[in-house]
């Protein structure tokens, strides 16, 4: 059994002030998650640049495939919070957008993946 | 990415699921019109460790393209794409020479007018991400099964003159055995179960060799040229093993046998 961390706890500076969420995945699709969860750490990026810059549109459809792959993959939350992501973009809603990407990388940051 | 097999030799499936190197009675050819590569990667993982061979587009204009030369068993359709709507393509294809071609939306657009939309518009099958991997298979092979060209045969097809045991893997034609080669056995089912129906080369080649081997063009025909004589698959004996330029071929049954013009020579 193998594990993977989603995301760099250094990146966000919270993931020492809560405990780990530890998701086990099948063993075959270990490639597949790993790639999965470093597009979205990249998504979050552009989330990050494209909420500085008013593009709402950008959110939208991160937001939308994150809602539509998350659980596939094992990670009912992720589709959750796209789908969260992707109502504030059409709202909008700045705030909202915010607490969402926060929320986002805390959920990625707190993640473990073990393969079995 | 216009078109592409996913293909990653990291991915390691476990051995009972691994698809067989050529298609079996059920395999499916499924092209996947996806722009998000994690969910095509996704989808394709799933429907090949069911035994179907997949091919991704990322744009709807990469598969309407390809299908000037390819056919497929079943189309799984992303709505929002880069370039066109996945209704656009839907509609594209509708009226197209493919236009029976079974169509399964999956798309995080779940509003009650956004489904019906595509049902009318002639989707077979409507689904919102994200869906379940078992669910996705089910509903494929459903639509693939309801359309015309259904791959969960008999073990014996019996059609005109023809008997083809898939067991024991004999054809008889007329009730005399015809010797067939084990890729010219499997050529012959292919057509004799899709009769009709315009193969593209890709397609044959994938079926009966498997979707990793080289096959050359001249080789496929050698094959189709020799199951058309060793089987009379000819308008003297009511049929047409028709090449199709730039495409592949069709096996059509006349209405009615055309009698044989004979050379001078036989004269």
């Amino acid at each position: 059994m193998s594990t993977l961390v989603g995301v760099d706890p250094d990146q966000t500076g919270r993931a020492s002030a809560l405990p780990a969420l530890t998701v086990s995945i099948e063993k075959d699709l270990e490639v597949l998650v790993q790639r999965f969860l470093a597009r979205k750490r990249e998504d979050l990026d552009s989330v990050r640049v494209a909420l500085a810059a008013g593009d709402y549109e950008t959110i939208r459809r991160i937001g939308h495939d994150l809602k539509g792959a998350g659980e596939g993959f094992g990670f009912p939350e992720l589709s959750a919070f796209g789908a969260a992501l992707e109502r504030a973009a059409i709202a909008r809603n700045e705030r909202a957008l915010g607490e969402q990407l926060a929320a986002v990388e805390q959920f990625l940051s707190r993640l473990r993946v073990t393969f079995r | 990415m216009t078109s592409a097999t996913l293909k990653d030799p990291e991915v390691k499936t476990a051995t009972p699921l691994q698809p067989a190197a050529a298609a079996s009675a059920s395999t499916l050819r499924v092209a996947i019109v996806e722009d998000d590569m994690s969910q095509a990667e996704l989808l394709t993982h799933w429907l090949e460790l069911a035994g179907h061979h997949c091919h991704h587009y990322d744009r709807g204009e990469g598969l309407i393209r390809a299908l000037d030369q390819e056919s497929f068993d079943v189309l799984v359709l992303d709505w929002n794409l880069p370039d066109i709507s996945g209704v656009d393509v839907l509609k594209r294809i509708r009226a197209s020479q493919q236009a029976s071609l079974p169509i399964l939306f999956v798309t995080a657009r779940n509003r009650e007018d956004d489904v019906v939309l595509a049902l009318r518009q002639g989707a077979d099958d409507y689904m919102v991400k994200p869906v379940r991997r078992l669910e996705l298979i089910a509903r494929l092979e459903a639509i693939a099964r309801r359309g015309k060209h259904q791959n969960e045969q008999p073990e014996v097809i019996e059609l005109d003159v023809y008997r083809v045991d898939c067991q024991t893997r004999t054809v008889t034609r007329e009730g005399r055995p015809v010797e067939l080669t084990a890729k010219d056995f499997d050529l012959s089912v292919l057509f004799l179960r899709n009769v009709g129906r315009l193969l593209s080369r890709g397609h044959i080649r994938e079926t009966v060799w498997g979707p990793n081997a080289v096959v050359t063009s001249r080789t496929l025909d050698t094959h189709v040229s020799r199951i058309r004589n060793k089987l009379g698959l000819t308008p003297e004996y009511g049929w047409r093993l028709a090449a199709v330029y730039r495409y592949g071929y069709r096996l059509e049954q006349l209405d009615q046998a055309v009698p044989r013009i004979p050379r001078n020579s036989e004269i």
